[in-house]
């Protein structure tokens, strides 16, 4: 097929295939140059923009070749429009979709196929290599920390380096706790790092229709559960995360994470929905963690924030939580300025906090991440 | 006619790639051949799968389409596939009615795989598709879609999919896995017309092995004696039935999980209760949208007889049949008609909530007799003995390391959570 002479219009398109592949950005409608066929197909629209794309976030330096030949090939997964022509050079078909100016597709539909790359290079990296684990210290104290994960999981990591891990006879269960507003973002955050799953808004306000905070912010229920299965004398209920070092025996040096930004937490949601195609459940979980988190980390832009709708559903289960946690009478750290209280676990609903994740933020951070990952390589983007 | 596969021992390899489209019978085919596929591969014809849905499984993986929950099987499995078919002598069929709507990068990589390439010793590869009118496709996609979750009503349904911008989901979906011509440009642009092989599903009113017959002939299964029963079936609902489930998705979707919508509201409801409501008024075409399915299907049929493929029955089939005087409209059922469906699933829940009662009921048993069990092994004097020593180790700092040590030494901690 290659061989054969291509018409004007396919040629035109022949040309800026070759015109994106050697790192141009000039876009479709102002294309003119032709050049021959140089493939089985042509690329779909979205493909060919999302080359365009990169090459202009790449700046001096070009794509890497391999990168644009994998953006040409891929297809966008799941369901959503196909891979559609570019207006102008069209088959001759009169079925099928109706072609596209490429400079006028929505950012969701370049996300697709990004997040579909994503996902390989994810699979690719792998996971890094383990760190030796170090011996248990023997007069640690012995604690649990439970509670807000995209707290109380990194913290435990850093105890666990610091040869702390949990666990121990008659351990102190920590409750790590936030505002409610903030422990719900954190959830979803956790969530999109596991299994993916709905959008934001699609999340809260399903919990807010069945009434069901998320089982890791129901602080109550995780107290109760951990009382019921040590001894309620050793919860403690911790609603600032600075002061779990001095509790379990650690005077500095814990670094509490800051939140992922809501386009970035978006993103990990898409390639989760990917990997769950390429591998198992428990090695998705330790890739979009270990492997895609940290290359997210750091990203700019606002964190999620509680749609106003919602509000009241949330501010109501808040106090609902903090009387069932006054009631079973846990000791509190933390929770007010230089003081400690229940209120802390109330919604404070800072401003600035994105309900709906903008799709060009998500584009934009997800060209990045391609870019660094092509230019790095596997061993050092893990 | 040309069969597709005939005879099947002899020739080159080939691979008869069955692409769609969906609502054409293309599960009982699939049933028919997953069942008899040890007597087919004894004839030269192979169809690799280890379960029914082997072929759905590897569409998925092919695809990247996330389907309820199957992700974790599909994983790998276009692969696997293609590997058991590239082992095969004679023929191998590829059957699932999804792959209708892969892009043309996927239909390439799925024939790569599939050997199309593999120089002078390549596959010759077929593809099928079979098909069937508008008329009757667009109501049947409408009540698929109501079966898994949707809440669209059929007017918004019809209004999307005549949309000519084609930019929300389901037209989408739609069109991606019903438009014939588009489907053959993306699976048939580098195959001639001859290995292309449309099978048509008889107009209503056919003899009912009439379709059967086709897809034997296309598949070259005339002559093989198959255990044909029908074990797997999609019933269609009435009016009345998928107006009600409609509704039932309006209000559960958001409290009831995939997992549990596809036993108790696709399986349970649908397929198991109501579509044994044969008497209500069948889903069909309104009639002032007939006029615009006709066209598009004449259109279609002068295209695929100007390409020159190879018609399994009668193109003409496509054209569907006139409309029907006593249309029903599914967003504005009758109201009786609707309650009592909805008697009917709510007679079929509580037989269901009555099953599941007795289950727990018998477990709750089966617990209390291993509760009880337990207990008695705690009784014993040994376990007493060894319980009062391990307190005693844990109250002192030297017993804690004893029993740290003991603990390592057996290779896991009983305190670990």
């Amino acid at each position: 097929m290659t061989g054969t002479v291509a018409p004007p219009d396919e040629r035109r398109a022949w040309g800026w295939v070759a015109h994106l592949r050697s790192g141009g950005t000039t876009p479709w409608s102002a294309w003119t140059g032709p050049a021959e066929r140089a493939g089985r197909f042509l690329p779909g629209a979205q493909q060919l923009e999302l080359l365009r794309r990169l090459n202009e976030s790449a700046g001096p330096s070009p794509v890497p070749a391999e990168l644009a030949d994998r953006v040409l090939h891929a297809s966008a997964p799941g369901r959503g429009r196909p891979d559609l022509e570019l207006v102008g050079a069209e088959s001759g078909s009169a079925f099928g979709p109706r072609p596209v100016d490429p400079a006028d597709l929505p950012a969701d539909e370049l996300v697709r196929v990004a997040s579909s790359l994503l996902a390989d290079d994810v699979v690719a990296t792998g996971l890094p290599v383990p760190e030796g684990r170090p011996l248990a210290r023997p007069w640690r104290r012995h604690y649990r920390l439970v509670g807000d994960p995209a707290l109380a999981d990194p913290l435990r990591a850093q105890l666990i380096a610091r040869g702390r891990p949990p666990g121990g006879a008659r351990p102190r269960i920590i409750v790590l706790g936030a505002p409610a507003d903030r422990m719900l973002a954190d959830a979803f955050t956790a969530r999109a790092l596991d299994c993916g799953g709905p959008s934001w808004a699609e999340w809260v306000a399903i919990l807010a229709e069945r009434d069901q905070l998320a089982p890791r912010v129901d602080l109550a229920r995780t107290a109760g559960v951990w009382a019921e299965r040590t001894s309620p004398d050793q919860v403690t209920l911790v609603l600032d995360p600075q002061r779990v070092g001095r509790l379990v025996g650690v005077r500095s040096g814990l670094a509490v994470p800051p939140p992922l930004p809501a386009e970035a937490v978006d993103l990990a949601r898409r390639v989760a929905a990917v990997l769950a195609l390429l591998v198992t459940p428990p090695t998705r979980a330790a890739l979009l963690r270990e492997t895609l988190a940290p290359l997210l980390v750091g990203a700019p832009g606002p964190v999620l924030g509680v749609p106003e709708e919602h509000r009241a559903w949330l501010t109501g289960r808040a106090e609902r939580m903090r009387e069932q946690l006054r009631r079973a009478g846990y000791p509190v750290v933390g929770g007010a300025t230089g003081g400690d209280s229940l209120d802390g676990v109330l919604p404070v609903y800072a401003t600035g906090g994105v309900v709906d994740v903008a799709d060009d933020g998500v584009l934009g951070l997800a060209l990045a991440v391609l870019l660094r990952s092509a230019r790095s390589g596997p061993e050092v983007i893990a | 006619m040309t069969p597709a596969s005939p005879p099947l021992t002899e020739g080159p390899r080939r691979v008869l790639l069955h692409v769609g489209t969906p609502k054409t019978g293309t599960s009982y085919l699939q049933d028919v051949l997953f069942r008899n596929r040890e007597l087919l591969a004894e004839q030269g014809l192979c169809y690799p799968a280890d379960r029914f849905d082997g072929h759905f499984l590897a569409a998925l993986d092919l695809m990247r389409l996330p389907w309820g929950g199957l992700e974790t099987q599909a994983i790998g499995a276009w692969d696997r596939l293609a590997e058991q078919v590239r082992a095969c002598q004679g023929t191998a069929v590829v059957s699932h009615e999804i792959l209708a709507t892969a892009s043309r990068s996927q239909v390439g990589r799925a024939l790569e795989s599939l050997g199309a390439d593999d120089g002078p010793d390549k596959t010759e590869i077929h593809v099928i598709l079979s098909v069937r009118d508008l008329v009757r496709q667009i109501p049947a996609e409408w009540q698929e879609n109501v079966k898994h979750r949707s809440t669209l009503s059929y007017a918004r349904f019809l209004e999307r999919i005549q949309d000519p911008e084609r930019a929300s989901r389901i037209s989408t979906w739609f069109w991606g896995v019903q438009e014939i011509p588009d489907i053959l440009n993306r699976w048939g642009h580098e195959l001639p017309p001859e290995r292309i092989h449309l099978v048509t599903v008889p107009p209503p009113g056919a003899p009912p092995g009439l379709l059967w017959e086709r897809f034997s002939h296309a598949f070259g299964l005339a002559g093989l004696d198959l255990d044909l029963t029908e074990e797997r079936a999609n019933p269609s609902l009435g009016v009345p039935e998928t107006a009600l489930v409609r509704r039932i998705n309006r209000a559960a979707n958001r409290v009831l999980d995939p997992s549990d919508y596809r036993p108790l509201v696709r399986e349970l409801l649908a397929h198991q209760t109501l579509s044994h409501r044969t008497s209500s008024p069948r889903l069909r075409l309104p009639p002032d949208v007939h006029p615009w399915a006709v066209d598009l299907e004449r259109s279609w049929v002068e295209e695929i007889e100007e390409r020159g493929y190879d018609v399994v029955g009668d193109v003409a089939d496509l054209l569907g049949v006139p409309p029907d005087d006593a249309y029903a409209d599914p967003d504005s059922p009758s109201e009786r008609a609707v309650a009592g469906a909805a008697v009917d699933a709510i007679r079929a829940l509580l037989l269901e909530n009555s099953r599941l009662r007795g289950v727990e009921a018998r477990l709750a048993g089966e617990l209390h007799e291993t509760r009880a069990a337990l207990e008695r092994a705690y009784l014993r004097p040994s376990y007493l003995l060894r319980e009062r020593v391990v307190r005693k180790l844990e109250s002192t700092g030297v017993g804690r390391g004893a029993m740290s040590v003991y603990r390592r030494a057996r290779g896991r901690s009983s305190r670990s959570a």
